[in-house]
Order: structure tokens, then C-alpha cells, then sequence
């Protein structure tokens, strides 16, 4: 037997998968919702997405250069960041604004917990919440998408400028009411309303691809055939979500907005699907997945609901981030045995 | 090979150039928890001396040339009828029979069936679990004896229930072998000693033929960790062990031969052989037809358990059921990449542990840690690695860290 034989402890087969296969499937599954946004803001989106998505790389790669490691492009992990960075800002941000929070995503969000799998928070969300902090008010101007309907319900101000029409979302529109509780926007809560069914296609003002349902819905839809993520994340967030959107709008129907809409707006979907399953930042244990969704979902809704900001996903998200250590600590699991008799 | 089961090592009780009979005492057991070994040829005894094992790496050995006329030996199965009555023997009878044979558990585990037999008035047996479960790729030995020694075994079932006076009894067979399980009900009804007999198609998964596993699917209970199965009333024996429980009862035949299946893409004529325990591996491929040129990997056991070997001359045991051969085409290259956390481990893990934690732990050696999440209560299945989609080596590390916490104790003791 001339044969070379090959040695090793076992198992001797393996699943053929990898950490880049994983997170292809979440490219392949951010897809549709690249598609809607580029039909509903055009050339702008395709142009930011590719600046977000190359700024993210490059940025790994000088990191990596820096701290004499091997590139580590391969994992496919800084191309989801770039995207998922890239669908939570909003159209109008400048391209020189969109490198810089992707280099903090990067630089500051992953690469010096020591890159991937040692970061404690999301990194998109970190560079998201970065570009808050520095420009607060390029974050919060938004475009009526390039679809506009001329049809449709014109809500709030409406300011037509040479170069675009910029339109407050549903939920800052909702904030406004709160805030004020005049009954003069009444009518303004029933074209919100009215809207729903262009929130689920996506066509209405909004982060580059957060705004259409459908997409959403079709790439997390993908994602769990696939059993990519685990389904109790996204219902968990979800859940939560409705449940405390149903609570204050059984409480107050007149004040607050029915519970699919919040579903439906802000980011809560591309939040429950793609950003609160980010494995390395969510526990490991089912207990702490439900225990970390319902927290992102309630975090979400105690936000738009009470506090002062419009949409809050990305706030739920860190805050939850911060606590998974200490999630994973509690639901500690115990042996099927139960634990042994030291 | 003198140490063939858990617990203390047979002494050799021939010596060289002894000449000696097919079934004559080789090995004698000396402690309670042991089983004696017996020769299965007619043979010379060449030697006695370390030779490789597929567990320990080498261990002591009684090397016998086999006579040029030997006569082979025949599996037996038409010498049990169904009119068979277990009470035509004592508990005790049963017990002597079997430890003499040198019977142990042949699913893998090797532990002395005498010992799990032997009846216990303090804690008795309640249940009785018959694992018809092969549940790893490749291995078919306990399937084709399931169906052509199925009285055989029936007999073997029905004095492991007389020994411990037991009369609960499952079969358990996985759901995609309906004919074995057709097979077995069929035989139960001819046999009036059977007829409490309940079989019992479980899921086929890996590695539902885990006794803990296996004691979960049928009653749905928890063998408590770092415990055995008689802890909560239950014996679970491999078909194998009983069919060789009814040979040594019956016909008063050494455990001298079994089953083992040659398979895997590196074979050129797969297939099972009943074949004389001793047997060096290389014999046992050059039956199957020897290796195919793209063979890279040659097992005993299962891909998922077995343990991969260089030395061709390593013998079959009682234990082994099977020699796998993977090609180049089954093996991965794999290179680590840093844990993502995605959980797969975890959810794939059968006793619910935190795999990627335990490992990790052991990576930067701290064991204590490890041990926090429950490091001893691994059963060493290999979900874990396998699921892994970042190629860590959980069950590797896992492994080792077992290892160095035993050493550890051993090196300061309480």
C-alpha cells in the first residue's frame, strides 16, 4: 500500500460550509432590498452602497496591514458591514460623510476588539451611530425616493428645492404629532395610515434600504429557509415590537399610530432581520436570543413611543449589543444530564 | 489484543510457541469489571507484545500465526429456534456464561456485559434497551445482522430480560430501516418468550445511537452527567452484544468473531464480513477488495467516531464494527477561522453544551473554565466540528482538554 494515509482525531467529514458561504447567503439576502433601492433612489444609492462597501474593505485591509495580520477580505463580513451601513443611512448623505462612518464601522466598530468574531457591537450600527453624533442633521434629511407619486398623500412639509423634494419619514412625522399633540395633524395621521401600502413597497422617504417591506421580508425570508440566522431573533424583535406598539395604540389609538406600521417603518425590519442577527454581537444560547430580541424590539418601540428620537432601532440595537456578555452569562446553558455531582 | 473492554487488562495465560485451539482461553480477566479473550483459530502463538490499537496507541498483544487448514467459523443464527424458553436458565447461569465468553458492549463502547447483567437487588434494572442504532454513516454491520440473526438476537434479548429479571424491553431501530424493524416484529410474534417486546423506530439522526440519546428518545428521560444508565434503572446493550449473548449461552462460544462492515469511497467491494476479532485491517481491505488509488483516510469505526490509523497491521476488536475508507473527494482541507459566534455548535450539540466556549477555553489553557461549561459531560460525537462553518477543531479541542484535566488530577491528587 503505497498510499499516503492521513491521520487525525475525529470527526473525519465535515459539513462543506464556511464563514464566507454564511455570509454570502446574507449578501445574496440583502439583494432585494438593493433592488428597491435603487428603483426607488436611483444612481444615488447604487453610488453610495459601492462607497460604503469599498470604504469598509479598504479600510480592513489597511487595518490588517497595520497590525501585520493576514487580510481576512475573504470572510466577506466588511461587504455586509459596507451594505448594512450603507441601507441605514439616508439617500442625501454626502459620499465624503457615508467614508467616514464606514471607516469608524471598521476601524473603530471591529478591527480593535481585534476583527472579526471580537467585536461588541455592530459594526454598521456603530459607524451609523457615529455619523449621528457628528451630522445630526445630514442624518435626518431625506428624499422623497425618485417613484414619487404624484398621487400620493402629501405629508408635512413638503419643500421643493432645485435639486430634490425631501420629505420627513412616516415615523418622524408621527414623532412630530406626539410631540406637539395637536389635533390639527390629525388628517396628517390618516394619510400616514393611508401610506401603508406604500411602505410595503417601499416608495416612501427613508434610509437607502429600509424602506420597502417587500424586500426586506424576501431577503429575511431567504435567510431562515437557508437556516442562516435562527428565527428567534426576528421574532423576537418583532414580537416585542407589536406588542408594545399594539399596548399604546389600544391605549390611545388617537395618539399613537397603528402597530404595523412601526413594523413596517424605521428600520425595524432590516434591524430584526439583518442587524440584531448579527451573530458575533447576539448571544449564543436560544434563552439569550429571546432574551436579546424582546430587549431590541421593546428598546425600539420605548424610543419612538417615549423618547426623542423618531426611529431608535440603531440605539436598541447597541444598548442590546452591550448587554450580550451578560446575557450569555445568565442563560449559561446546563448539560442534558443536569450538572454533574463536582 | 488483551485490552478490548473498559477496565483492567487480561493477563496472557499461553506462551510463546504455545500451540492452541479456536475458542481456548488466551487472556485471562482477573478483575470483576475485565473480560477474559479468546483465541479464534487454531493457531501457534508467535509472540506476546505491544502491538498498535486503534484506542490506546499500543497495548500488549498475543500474536498467533493461524494453522494453514483452518476451519472457518460460520455464523450460526439456524441454531436458534422462536419455541426457545429463557427459564430454562438461571440469572446466574447467564451471568457465568457470558463474563466466560468474554462478551462486552460491541456498539463501540466495550464495557464488560457481565457487569451491566448482573443483577443488582438494591437499584434493578426496570428497562431494557436493545440499540439497533448504527446512526453513522457507512456502518451497516448491526443492520444486516438485524435482519439475518434477528431470532438470534431475540434469544440474547430475552436472557439479558431473564438475568436481570426484566420483562420492559425496546428495540430500538432507526425509522429507515422499516424492513429490519418488519424483520423483528415478525420474528416477535412466532416467539412466545418475546412477546413483551415493544419495537420502537426512532428518527434516524446522529448520533441517536448514543445510549443517552437513545434513553431519551424511548422514555424521555436524562442519564444524570458523569453517570450511567443503571443510575436510572435502564441497560441499554448493541444487537451485536446480544446475538453474542444467545452463541454464549446457548452454544457455550467465546466471543471470537463479529461483524464488521469495510465501506467508504476508498473500498473497491464494500461489504460486511463476519470476521475472526484479531484480524489486522489490512487483511480485512484486502477482502473488500482492497484500496482504491484516491484512498486517503482508513478509520475503524465510523467517520464521525472512528479513529483514523497508520498502522495497517492494527487488529479488529471486539468493539469494531467497521473499517471506513474516505477519499481525497470526503476530506476537507480545513483552515480555523475566528468563531463568528453563530450558535451552529451550539444548537447542534445532543447533551446541550457551549462547544465554542469549552474550546476556546482549552485553546489558552484554562481549564477551569472549560470545566465551568461542563467540559467532562461531552460525549465526543463531533456535531460540533462538523457544523462548524469557521473549521474549528471544537471536539479536537475539546478532546485534549478532557485529557490534560485528567492528567492534571492525576498529577496532584485530592
Amino acid at each position: 500500500m503505497a498510499q499516503n494515509i492521513t491521520v487525525s482525531h475525529s470527526p473525519h467529514i465535515y459539513k462543506r460550509h464556511s464563514t464566507q458561504s454564511v455570509m454570502l447567503d446574507v449578501i445574496i439576502a440583502l439583494v432585494p432590498a438593493m433592488v428597491a433601492a435603487v428603483i426607488f433612489f436611483r444612481t444615488k444609492a447604487i453610488i453610495l452602497t459601492l462607497v460604503c462597501v469599498a470604504s469598509c474593505c479598504l479600510t480592513e485591509w489597511l487595518c490588517n496591514l497595520a497590525r501585520k495580520k493576514p487580510n481576512s477580505l475573504g470572510d466577506l463580513s466588511a461587504v455586509i458591514t459596507g451594505l448594512i451601513l450603507a441601507f441605514s443611512i439616508p439617500p442625501t448623505l454626502p459620499y465624503w460623510a457615508a467614508i467616514i462612518g464606514s471607516v469608524f464601522a471598521i476601524a473603530i466598530g471591529k478591527m480593535v476588539f481585534g476583527g472579526l468574531g471580537a467585536n461588541i457591537f455592530n459594526p454598521a450600527m456603530a459607524g451609523r451611530c457615529f455619523l449621528t453624533a457628528c451630522f445630526g442633521t445630514m442624518m435626518t434629511t431625506w428624499t422623497v425616493p425618485a417613484t414619487f407619486d404624484a398621487n400620493m398623500p402629501l405629508i408635512g412639509t413638503v419643500s421643493e428645492v432645485p435639486a430634490a423634494i425631501t420629505q420627513a419619514t412616516p415615523l418622524a412625522l408621527i414623532k412630530e404629532v406626539i410631540k406637539n399633540k395637536s389635533t390639527e395633524q390629525d388628517e396628517n395621521i390618516a394619510a400616514i395610515k393611508g401610506i401603508l401600502k406604500n411602505m410595503f413597497i417601499g416608495s416612501t422617504g427613508g434610509c437607502l434600504g429600509e424602506t420597502s417591506t417587500l424586500a426586506l421580508l424576501l431577503g429575511g425570508g431567504y435567510l431562515l429557509i437557508r437556516k442562516t440566522i435562527s428565527w428567534i431573533i426576528p421574532v423576537a424583535v418583532l414580537g416585542s415590537a407589536f406588542i408594545c406598539a399594539f399596548i399604546a395604540f389600544e391605549l390611545d389609538p388617537h395618539h399613537y399610530v397603528a402597530p404595523w406600521i412601526h413594523l413596517a417603518g424605521g428600520g425595524l425590519l432590516i434591524c430584526a432581520f439583518f442587524i440584531a442577527t448579527d451573530p458575533v454581537t447576539a448571544p449564543l444560547t436560544k434563552k439569550g436570543m429571546w432574551i436579546f430580541g424582546a430587549g431590541v424590539g421593546a428598546l425600539t418601540m420605548l424610543i419612538r413611543l417615549v423618547g426623542e428620537y423618531p426611529e431608535g432601532v440603531m440605539f436598541a440595537v447597541l444598548l442590546m449589543n452591550s448587554v450580550t456578555p451578560l446575557i450569555d452569562r445568565f442563560t449559561k446553558l446546563t448539560p442534558a444530564g443536569g450538572k454533574p455531582n463536582a | 489484543m488483551l485490552s478490548q473492554h473498559i477496565g483492567a487488562i487480561c493477563k496472557p495465560v499461553v506462551n510463546k510457541r504455545d500451540h492452541i485451539a479456536a475458542g481456548q482461553l488466551i487472556g485471562n480477566a482477573e478483575a470483576f469489571v475485565s473480560a477474559p479473550v479468546h483465541s479464534p483459530v487454531n493457531g501457534t502463538v508467535k509472540d506476546i507484545a505491544l502491538q498498535s490499537h486503534p484506542v490506546l496507541g499500543r497495548a500488549e498483544a498475543i500474536i498467533i500465526e493461524s494453522d494453514e487448514d483452518n476451519p472457518p467459523k460460520q455464523p450460526c443464527p439456524d441454531k436458534f429456534s422462536t419455541d426457545f424458553d429463557p427459564s430454562r436458565f438461571l440469572p446466574e447461569q447467564i451471568f457465568d456464561a457470558v463474563r466466560k465468553a468474554g462478551i462486552v458492549g460491541m456498539g463501540g463502547a466495550g464495557f464488560p456485559t457481565s457487569v451491566k447483567i448482573k443483577l443488582n437487588p438494591e437499584s434493578p434494572i426496570n428497562t431494557i434497551i436493545i440499540n439497533g442504532c448504527e446512526c453513522e454513516p457507512f456502518i451497516t454491520c448491526d443492520y444486516r445482522i438485524m435482519l439475518e440473526w434477528t431470532v438470534q438476537i431475540l434469544t440474547g434479548v430475552s436472557l439479558i430480560g431473564r438475568a436481570l429479571n426484566c420483562g420492559n424491553i425496546y428495540i430500538a431501530v432507526e425509522d429507515n430501516k422499516p424492513d429490519a424493524v418488519a424483520a423483528f416484529e415478525q420474528a416477535i410474534r412466532k416467539m412466545p418468550s418475546a412477546s413483551s417486546m415493544k419495537v420502537v423506530a426512532v428518527k434516524t439522526k446522529y448520533p441517536q445511537g448514543g445510549e443517552r440519546q437513545l434513553i431519551k428518545s424511548i422514555i424521555n428521560k436524562d442519564v444524570p452527567t458523569g453517570g450511567i444508565p443503571p443510575m436510572i434503572n435502564v441497560l441499554v446493550a448493541n444487537v451485536a452484544t446480544a446475538a453474542a449473548i444467545a452463541e454464549a449461552v446457548l452454544l457455550d462460544n467465546p466471543l471470537t468473531h463479529r461483524v464488521v462492515t469495510v465501506s467508504g469511497g476508498g473500498i473497491k467491494n464494500p461489504g460486511n464480513f463476519y470476521a475472526p476479532i484479531g484480524t489486522s485491517a489490512s487483511h480485512l481491505i484486502e477482502l473488500a477488495g482492497g484500496l482504491n488509488d484516491n484512498a486517503v483516510k482508513i478509520i475503524l469505526g465510523g467517520p464521525m467516531m472512528g479513529f483514523s490509523i497508520a498502522d495497517l497491521s492494527t487488529p479488529l476488536t471486539k468493539t469494531g464494527g467497521a473499517i471506513t475508507v474516505l477519499t481525497d473527494k470526503d476530506i476537507v482541507k480545513r483552515k480555523e477561522t475566528p468563531c463568528i459566534r453563530c450558535g451552529r455548535c451550539v444548537e447542534a450539540c445532543p447533551v446541550n453544551l457551549n462547544p465554542t466556549r469549552i474550546a476556546h477555553a482549552v485553546k489558552h489553557n484554562l481549564l477551569d473554565a472549560a470545566q465551568e461549561y461542563y467540559m467532562s459531560a461531552c460525549i465526543e460525537c463531533g456535531c460540533c466540528s462538523y457544523i462548524c462553518p469557521a473549521d474549528i477543531e471544537l471536539s479536537g479541542f475539546i478532546k485534549t482538554g478532557k485529557i490534560l484535566v485528567a492528567r492534571q488530577k492525576k498529577l496532584m491528587p485530592k
